[in-house]
C-alpha cells in the first residue's frame, strides 16, 4: 500500500507522458471511423454513432494510396540493401582491417549529417536530372542511401568494435578464411546492430519527405509521404479520407517498429554513451 | 541423370520460349495507340464527369490513349516545373492565365497559333477570348480557352431577408451589409475574406471593381498607383478595422471559405460559377442568391476573369495527338459536358453561351453579363511567381498589420516588373 | 600451441597487403556514395550560390559572384527567417531536453512492461513528418480540433480560434507538434546515459546527506553532460533544418509568421524558381551550422578532457 501510494506521482506522470503520445493517433483512428455526416458535427464526438470502414474503401478504390505504398515499400526496401550492404563493409573495414586515419574518416562520415537538406536537394536535383533518374525509384534509392549510411556505418562499427579480436583469431585458427570468419562468427553476432541499422535505414526512407517531394513529378514513383501532402491538398474537406490515410500511414510503421524497438534503441543507445 | 548437355539445353530452350512469347505481342499488334498524358486539376476530384469525357474521347479516337493525372491546383504549378525540369511532363496540360508569362518566357510550351488556324472549331469562340491565351509582342496563342470565370458575390437570401437588406451593388452596400450581419458573439460575420491560398483572384476581383488596374492601356504596371492602394486599404479595413471578416481570414483558402459559408459562419463570399452546384446543394437554392462583385462606382463597373485553359508542352513527343485532344475539349460537346457538370464553368463558345440553359441559370447568368466588362491578369512572367507565392505572404502581413497597403502593392508591382 | 601460434603469424603478416586492399575495397561503396551524392553536391552547390540560374532554363546559368546573398540581405522576410529560425530551433531543442529529461527519469524506475511502453513512447520519433503535421492539423483545427475543445469545456475559450492562423500562435503550434515528434528521442538518448551512471554513486550522495535534487544536480547532470551534449548538437542541427512540418502545416504563413530559413531556400528555388539565389541562402544555413558543431565539439572535448 505504502509503495503504491509512493509510486503513485511516478505512475500519473508516466500515464499523463504516455496519454499525450498516443492521443493524437487515437484521434486519428476514431475520426477515420467517421462517415461523413457524423465528422463536421459541433461540439466534438469523441465516438461516432454509427462507425463505419466507408473512409478506407474509398481511398483504396479510388485514390492512388496503394500504389504510394507500393513505391514506398520498393523505396525503402532498395534503400536498405544498399546503405546496409555499404554501411556493414565499412564498418568492417573499420573495425577490423588496417585503415589509415579511421577515427577522421568516421568524423568525415558524421559531418554529412550536418549539411542541410534543403542546401543539397537543389543540386542533387540537378545531378539526377542529367542522370535521368529523377520520377524514378533510382533517384530516392540512391540520395536516401547515401544519407543513411554514415550513421548506420558509425552505429555498426560501434557493435563490431564491441566484438574482441580473439573471435577472429578463434575462427581462424579453425580454419576460417576472413570472409567465413565474417559470415559465420562476427555477423551473427553483430545481428542487433544489424537489424537496428536496418530498422533505421528503413523507417528513415519510409519517412522521407523533402527528397521525395522533390525528385518526383507524378504518381508513378511518389511515396507515402508526399502522397498524404498531395492527398491533403486535394481532399482537404474529406477529413474523414485524410486520417483513413492517416492510419494506413502510421499502422505499418509502428507494428515494424515495435517488433524491433529494442534491438534499435539498443544500437542507438550503445553509441550515444561509448561514444 | 544430367548431363553437361541436358543441363545446359533446358534453360535455353525455356528462354527462348520465353522470348518468343514476350515478342509475340509485338508481332500480332497492328500499331499501338498514342499515348498522350494529360495533367489536370479538378475542383471536385470525385466528379464522374471528368472519367466520363476521357472514355467518350479515347473511345471515338482509337488511336489516342489519353491518360489523365489529377493533381490538387494547390500544387500543380510546383509539380508542373518540377517535372518539365525533370524532362517529365505531361504532354498536354490544364493550364491558368497566371502561369502563361512565365512558362512562355521559359520557352516550355508549344506556340497553337498555327494549329489553330487550320482548326475548324476556331469561328465559335467567343471572339475577345482568344486574348486570355494570347502573349504579346508576337501576339502567339499558347493556351487554348476551355473553362473560363467571372468572379461574382454569393449572399444568404435569408440572411439578407431577415435583416430587411437589399443585395449589395456598390462598396458602401456591401460594407453597410457586412456590418449589419457580423455578430461575433454568434460566430456570424458577413464576408467571408479568404486571405490564404488561391485568395488572389477573389482580391484582384475587388480591386478592379473598385477602380485599380494592374496594368495600363500601355501595359505599364500600375498595380501601385495611388488609387490601387487606396483601394487595397479598403480591403484589408474589411478585416482588420471593420471586423466584417472571420478571424482566421488571413488563412482561409477555398475549403475554409466555402465551409464558412456552407455552415452558416458568413453571410457572403466571392467565388465562380464552379462552386455554384456545391453551395446550393448544401444550402439549398432558396438560401443562396448572387450578384455581381459590388463595384465602386457602378458607372464603371469592373470584375476579373481568369481562363482555365490547354496547353501543348514544347518538350512532347505526340504533339499532334494532344492538339487533338486539346482542341476537342474545346468543341461543342465536349464543352456542353463540362459546363454542365458538377463543377462546370462558363463554357467559351458562341453557340453554347445563348443556349437557354446557361441564359436561365441564375450564376452562369450573371458570369455572362460580367463577362463583357470583366479583365484577366496580364500576361507578364511575374504573374506566376505572385499568384504562386508572393500575393498570399503579402496580403496576410498587410492583413495582420505587419507592412501597409502601398508595401504591399509595391512589392507585387516589382515582381510583376522583373524578367 | 606453438604450431598454431606460429601459423596465425605467418597467416597475420602475409595478410596485412591484401587487407588494406580488402580495406579500401569494403569502404569503396559507402565512400563513393558519399562522395558523389553528398560532397559532389556540396560543391555543385557552392557554384549554383554563385550563379544565377533559373529553374526552367537550366541550361542557361549566368556568374554573379556574391550578388545573390547580398540580395538575400536585402530582402526584410530574410532576416524575419533567421530571427525564427533561431526562436524554432532554440524553443523547440530546449523543450526536447527539459521534456525528454523528465521522460527519461520517469523511464528509469524499473515498472512492469517499461520496455514495451519505452516503444511505445518512441513511435512519435519513428511517424512520418507528414503523418504528424497532418494529427496536429486536426487536434488544432478551429472549430472541430480537440485541444479547442478542452479549452471550451474548460470555459477558457468562447469563439473558434485558430492557431495556426493567428500571427502569434502559429509558429508556437507548430513547434508544439515538433516538440511532442522529438521528446522521445531524447528521453531514450538521455535514458542510455542515465543508466550507465553506477549506483554507487547515488549511494555516496545519499550517505552525505543530499536530497533528491541534490543527487541531480551533483551525481546525474554532471555526468550525463557528454550525452546531453551530443544529443543537443544532433537535434540542433536536424531541428535547425527540418522544415517539413512548417512546410504541410502553414507554407510558411500567416504572412511570414512561421517562416524559417531552410523554407524560405526552398521558396526561392521551387517558387521563384531561383535556384541560385536558394543555394546562397542555404549555403548561409551550412555555414552557421558548422559554426554551431565547432562550439560544440570544442564544449564536448573540455568535458572529456575534465574527465
Amino acid at each position: 500500500m505504502k509503495r503504491t501510494l509512493r509510486n503513485l506521482p511516478h505512475r500519473v506522470l508516466l500515464t499523463v507522458w504516455l496519454g499525450v503520445v498516443i492521443i493524437p493517433y487515437l484521434w486519428m483512428l476514431v475520426t477515420s471511423l467517421k462517415s461523413q455526416r457524423e465528422l463536421y458535427v459541433f461540439p466534438v464526438r469523441y465516438w461516432p454513432a454509427h462507425p463505419t470502414l466507408a473512409g478506407f474503401a474509398q481511398l483504396f478504390q479510388s485514390t492512388p494510396f496503394p500504389r504510394y505504398m507500393l513505391n514506398s515499400f520498393v523505396v525503402a526496401t532498395g534503400t536498405c540493401v544498399i546503405a546496409l550492404t555499404a554501411a556493414t563493409a565499412a564498418s568492417y573495414a573499420l573495425s577490423r582491417l588496417p585503415v589509415r586515419g579511421k577515427r577522421a574518416l568516421l568524423f568525415v562520415f558524421l559531418t554529412t549529417q550536418l549539411f542541410p537538406a534543403i542546401l543539397l536537394v537543389i543540386p542533387l536535383f540537378v545531378i539526377m536530372r542529367s542522370l535521368h533518374l529523377l520520377n524514378t525509384y533510382g533517384s530516392l534509392i540512391l540520395a536516401d542511401a547515401a544519407f543513411a549510411v554514415p550513421f548506420s556505418t558509425w552505429l555498426m562499427t560501434g557493435f563490431f568494435n564491441a566484438l574482441p579480436h580473439e573471435l577472429d583469431e578463434a575462427a581462424t585458427i579453425d580454419g576460417c578464411g576472413r570472409w567465413q570468419a565474417f559470415r559465420y562468427v562476427l555477423l551473427p553476432l553483430v545481428a542487433p546492430g544489424f537489424a537496428a541499422a536496418g530498422t533505421y535505414i528503413f523507417l528513415y526512407s519510409w519517412n522521407e519527405f523533402i527528397y521525395a517531394l522533390t525528385f518526383t513529378a507524378d504518381v508513378s514513383a511518389r511515396t507515402i509521404p508526399v502522397g498524404l501532402q498531395t492527398f491533403m491538398g486535394e481532399f482537404i474537406i474529406r477529413w474523414d479520407l485524410l486520417m483513413a490515410g492517416g492510419v494506413i500511414t502510421a499502422v505499418p510503421v509502428i507494428v515494424l517498429f515495435m517488433f524491433v524497438q529494442r534491438e534499435l534503441i539498443a544500437g542507438l543507445t550503445a553509441g550515444a554513451v561509448k561514444g | 541423370m544430367q548431363g553437361p548437355w541436358t543441363r545446359g539445353i533446358r534453360p535455353a530452350v525455356l528462354c527462348l520460349a520465353l522470348c518468343v512469347l514476350l515478342s509475340a505481342p509485338a508481332f500480332t499488334q497492328a500499331q499501338a495507340p498514342t499515348t498522350v498524358s494529360y495533367w489536370l486539376w479538378l475542383d471536385d476530384p470525385t466528379d464522374p464527369m471528368f472519367p466520363a469525357v476521357i472514355k467518350e474521347f479515347n473511345d471515338s479516337h482509337p488511336e489516342i490513349r489519353v491518360v489523365p493525372q489529377v493533381i490538387p491546383l494547390a500544387q500543380f504549378h510546383d509539380k508542373l516545373v518540377t517535372a518539365l525540369s525533370a524532362g517529365s511532363g505531361p504532354d498536354a496540360s490544364r493550364f491558368k492565365d497566371w502561369w502563361l508569362g512565365e512558362f512562355v518566357q521559359a520557352g516550355a510550351l508549344e506556340p497553337l497559333s498555327p494549329y489553330i488556324a487550320r482548326w475548324s472549331g476556331r469561328s465559335d469562340v467567343i471572339a475577345n477570348l482568344w486574348n486570355t491565351g494570347r502573349i504579346s509582342p508576337t501576339g502567339l496563342i499558347y493556351m487554348m480557352p476551355h473553362q473560363f470565370i467571372t468572379f461574382y458575390l454569393y449572399y444568404r437570401k435569408d440572411w439578407f431577408q431577415q435583416a430587411g437588406l437589399q443585395p449589395p451593388r456598390t462598396f458602401d452596400e456591401f460594407v453597410d451589409a457586412a456590418k449589419r450581419l457580423t455578430d461575433p458573439s454568434h460566430n456570424r460575420y458577413g464576408f467571408g475574406l479568404r486571405g490564404g491560398d488561391g485568395g488572389q483572384d477573389q482580391w484582384l476581383a475587388f480591386m478592379v471593381a473598385g477602380g485599380a488596374r494592374m496594368v495600363d492601356a500601355l501595359g505599364h504596371v500600375v498595380i501601385n498607383s495611388p488609387k490601387a492602394v487606396e483601394v487595397n486599404q479598403w480591403y484589408i479595413d474589411l478585416y482588420r478595422t471593420l471586423r466584417v471578416a472571420p478571424p482566421s481570414a488571413p488563412s482561409d483558402a477555398y475549403a475554409q471559405v466555402l465551409g464558412a459559408f456552407e455552415g452558416g459562419i458568413t453571410g457572403m463570399f466571392a467565388h465562380h460559377v464552379g462552386s455554384s452546384v456545391l453551395v446550393t446543394g448544401k444550402l439549398g437554392a432558396n438560401a443562396v442568391g448572387v450578384v455581381p462583385i459590388p463595384v465602386a462606382d457602378p458607372k464603371a463597373p469592373a470584375t476579373m476573369a481568369t481562363m482555365a485553359g490547354n496547353v501543348v508542352l514544347r518538350a512532347s513527343k505526340s504533339k499532334a495527338a494532344a492538339w487533338t485532344f486539346v482542341s476537342w475539349l474545346t468543341e461543342r460537346q465536349a464543352m456542353d459536358e463540362w459546363s454542365r457538370s458538377r463543377q462546370g464553368q462558363l463554357p467559351v463558345l458562341t453557340s453554347l453561351a445563348t443556349n437557354p440553359f446557361y441564359q436561365n441559370n441564375v450564376f452562369f447568368k450573371t458570369s455572362l453579363d460580367e463577362a463583357k466588362y470583366a479583365i484577366t491578369w496580364p500576361g507578364l512572367p511575374g504573374v506566376g511567381y505572385v499568384s504562386a507565392q508572393l500575393w498570399q505572404q503579402m496580403m496576410q502581413q498587410a492583413l495582420l498589420g505587419q507592412i501597409s497597403s502601398k508595401q504591399m502593392l509595391d512589392r507585387i508591382a516589382t515582381a510583376l516588373e522583373s524578367k | 600451441m606453438n604450431d598454431a601460434r606460429g601459423a596465425l603469424f605467418r597467416f597475420t603478416a602475409s595478410r596485412t597487403r591484401s587487407d588494406r586492399a580488402s580495406a579500401y575495397l569494403l569502404l569503396a561503396p559507402a565512400c563513393v556514395l558519399l562522395l558523389g551524392l553528398i560532397a559532389y553536391p556540396l560543391l555543385r552547390a557552392i557554384w549554383l550560390s554563385a550563379h544565377d540560374v533559373r529553374l526552367l532554363q537550366l541550361g542557361m546559368a549566368r556568374y554573379v559572384g556574391g550578388a545573390q546573398y547580398l540580395a538575400s540581405w536585402a530582402d526584410p522576410a530574410f532576416w524575419i527567417a533567421v530571427r525564427q529560425t533561431v526562436i524554432w530551433t532554440v524553443g523547440v531543442v530546449g523543450a526536447q531536453l527539459v521534456f525528454g529529461m523528465c521522460g527519461a527519469l520517469l523511464l528509469n524506475k524499473p515498472f512492469a512492461g517499461r520496455a514495451f511502453w519505452r516503444g511505445v513512447a518512441l513511435i512519435p520519433w519513428a511517424s512520418s513528418s507528414v503523418l504528424v503535421a497532418l494529427m496536429w492539423l486536426w487536434l488544432l483545427d478551429s472549430n472541430y480540433g480537440v485541444l479547442n475543445d478542452i479549452l471550451r469545456r474548460l470555459g477558457l475559450l468562447h469563439t473558434a480560434f485558430a492557431w495556426l492562423a493567428e500571427p502569434t500562435t502559429a509558429l508556437p503550434a507548430v513547434m508544439l507538434a515538433a516538440v511532442w515528434q522529438g521528446t522521445p528521442f531524447f528521453a531514450v538518448m538521455l535514458l542510455a546515459g542515465l543508466q550507465a551512471i553506477p549506483e554507487d554513486l547515488y549511494e555516496a550522495a545519499r550517505i552525505d546527506g543530499g536530497g533528491q535534487w541534490a543527487a541531480f544536480r551533483h551525481v546525474t547532470l554532471p555526468l550525463l553532460r557528454p550525452t546531453i551534449l551530443i544529443t543537443t548538437m544532433l537535434r540542433t542541427m536536424w531541428v535547425a533544418n527540418y522544415m517539413d512540418l512548417t512546410f504541410v502545416m502553414t507554407g510558411g504563413g500567416p504572412g511570414v509568421a512561421t517562416l524559417t530559413v531552410p523554407l524560405y531556400a526552398y521558396f526561392a528555388a521551387y517558387k521563384q524558381l531561383a535556384i541560385g539565389a536558394g543555394a546562397a541562402v542555404a549555403m548561409q544555413l551550412a555555414v552557421v551550422l558548422a559554426g554551431a558543431v565547432l562550439i560544440y565539439m570544442r564544449l564536448l572535448g573540455s568535458v572529456e578532457a575534465a574527465e
